[in-house]
């Protein structure tokens, strides 16, 4: 059974329809993608299936559980993490306060929740756990402001990984990067893999196709393709296009 | 009539012309589009044109978001200007380029309007997609365009031709085609068809020459 299953999804602003019936499904563990040209209505079906808005039909369902309409904070409980376009850091805690403060044992401290928790090394050694998997234990002490934007990137996933989610939802993780970056960035992802479902919501078809097990493609605002990547770059239009030719 | 034998049209364009009048007294026609047409569903439509001849208002009076001077626009039997504002995305649906465009002038009451019969669009409009050669991404429009088709829905496909590859697409998908242009919409059942059309010619000048 899916770890996470949207249904026949319908949502509207006013007069216009911006999502139409979309379904879509992520199995435990796998690594799929959601791609689709600017404007297609990707970060509207990302922000639905992550509970920052309400569908007018159709159903969200994670681990056998029906979390359509909840709010943004009880879906994070279950075990749903997210990332921003916009990064979300706090710039003058370090790396490892950025992560220690996002751990659900410091979160529990609710009247004293930073100061004294690192002291605790249970709370140290997760933190660093975490920074460890995003290769950033090196960079522990330094100031989040004085990170360069890839490593920024790392520690954003890393802030969401501290809450051990089950589902990790990476919005555009690509943007603002360069060639150099979306590299480390996609060996970042790969070594993720298994250990969690992830879903990455991507414009850049070429960081996708090296990525996911599985891509649904997002235009006005239905899914008009799914499948392998193997599968969608067998598409000749694909193939002739840039991409194609570049693979 | 374009539907097929016996079976009854998906979309009826019944007598519609659209006139739109500028000045007060000295009152003249500045644009006017007479249409009246038939289509089955489960095909995909090409629409052609030049700017201003009215391809988008064509599109508007289907989708129910621009009235028809007269005549009428019945989608699945019901007329789409009879429909409740927000249930007539029910019937047809109108993309320009990446967005679901509508804009109502609301003129009646909902309660007093009819409910849309359908739960999801029959027809679908795309109005100047933007197909970019270079992210591959057209091909899954294409093949969207032909599931929608597959799935009984009536699709229809308007571009203006600047590039050989649009009259590639419009020959790969499309079933027919419909050239908007002084006020008349022509049919053709093959690209190639317009394509020999002396009014087509004009329009897609050196282009018409280049085609499939």
């Amino acid at each position: 059974m899916a770890l996470f299953e949207a249904r026949g999804l319908h949502l509207r602003f006013g007069d216009r329809v911006v999502l139409e019936d979309i379904s879509l499904s992520f199995e435990a563990g796998s690594l799929s993608g959601i791609m689709g040209p600017n404007g297609a209505g990707k970060t509207t079906c990302f922000n639905v299936l992550t509970g920052r808005y309400r569908p007018e039909r159709g159903r969200v369902l994670f681990d056998g559980q029906d979390i359509t309409g909840l709010a943004p904070h009880r879906i994070a409980r279950l075990g749903i993490a997210r990332s921003f376009q916009m990064m979300n850091l706090f710039d003058d805690f370090s790396v490892f306060e950025n992560v220690a403060v996002a751990l659900p044992a410091t979160r529990r401290r609710v009247a004293d929740p930073v100061g004294r928790a690192y002291a605790d090394p249970a709370v140290a050694a997760a933190a660093m756990a975490v920074l460890a998997r995003v290769g950033l234990a090196d960079m522990a002490d330094q100031p989040a402001k004085s990170l360069p934007y890839g490593a920024r990137r790392a520690l954003e996933i890393a802030v969401a990984l501290a809450a051990g989610p089950k589902l990790l939802f990476l919005d555009e993780p690509t943007a603002g990067l360069g060639s150099d970056g979306r590299a480390r960035l996609a060996r970042l992802i790969r070594s993720l893999k298994g250990q969690l479902t992830i879903v990455v919501i991507e414009h850049d078809m070429d960081f996708l196709f090296g990525l996911a097990d599985e891509i649904a493609v997002i235009h006005w605002g239905q899914v008009i393709a799914r499948g392998t990547p193997a599968a969608l770059k067998a598409n000749p239009w694909v193939m002739a296009s840039k991409l194609g030719s570049a693979a | 009539m374009t539907g097929a034998p016996g079976s009854a049209p998906l979309l009826v364009l019944d007598g519609v012309a659209k006139l739109y009048r500028r000045g007060l007294l000295a009152r003249e026609t500045a644009f006017r589009l007479d249409v009246d047409r038939a289509f089955a569903g489960r095909q995909i439509v090409g629409v052609l044109g030049p700017n201003g001849a009215g391809k988008t208002t064509l599109f508007e009076m289907i989708a129910g978001s621009n009235s028809p001077s007269r005549g009428q626009v019945r989608i699945a039997g019901q007329d789409i200007h009879r429909v409740r504002y927000r249930e007539r995305d029910r019937l047809a649906i109108h993309y320009h380029q990446s967005y679901q465009v509508r804009r109502f002038r609301r003129t009646r009451p909902a309660f007093l309007m009819d409910r849309a019969a359908s739960p999801y669009p029959l027809v679908h409009l795309f109005d100047e997609p933007q197909f970019n050669t270079q992210d591959g991404y057209i091909g899954f429009m294409l093949d969207f365009f032909r599931r929608l088709r597959d799935e009984d829905r009536l699709v229809f496909v308007c571009l203006h031709p600047t590039a050989p590859f649009q009259l590639d697409i419009l020959a790969e998908i499309c079933d027919r085609f419909l050239f908007v242009a002084g006020g008349a919409v022509a049919g053709f059942d093959r690209l190639a068809d317009a394509l020999a059309d002396p009014a087509v010619r004009r329009y897609l000048g050196a282009l018409a020459d280049r085609g499939p």
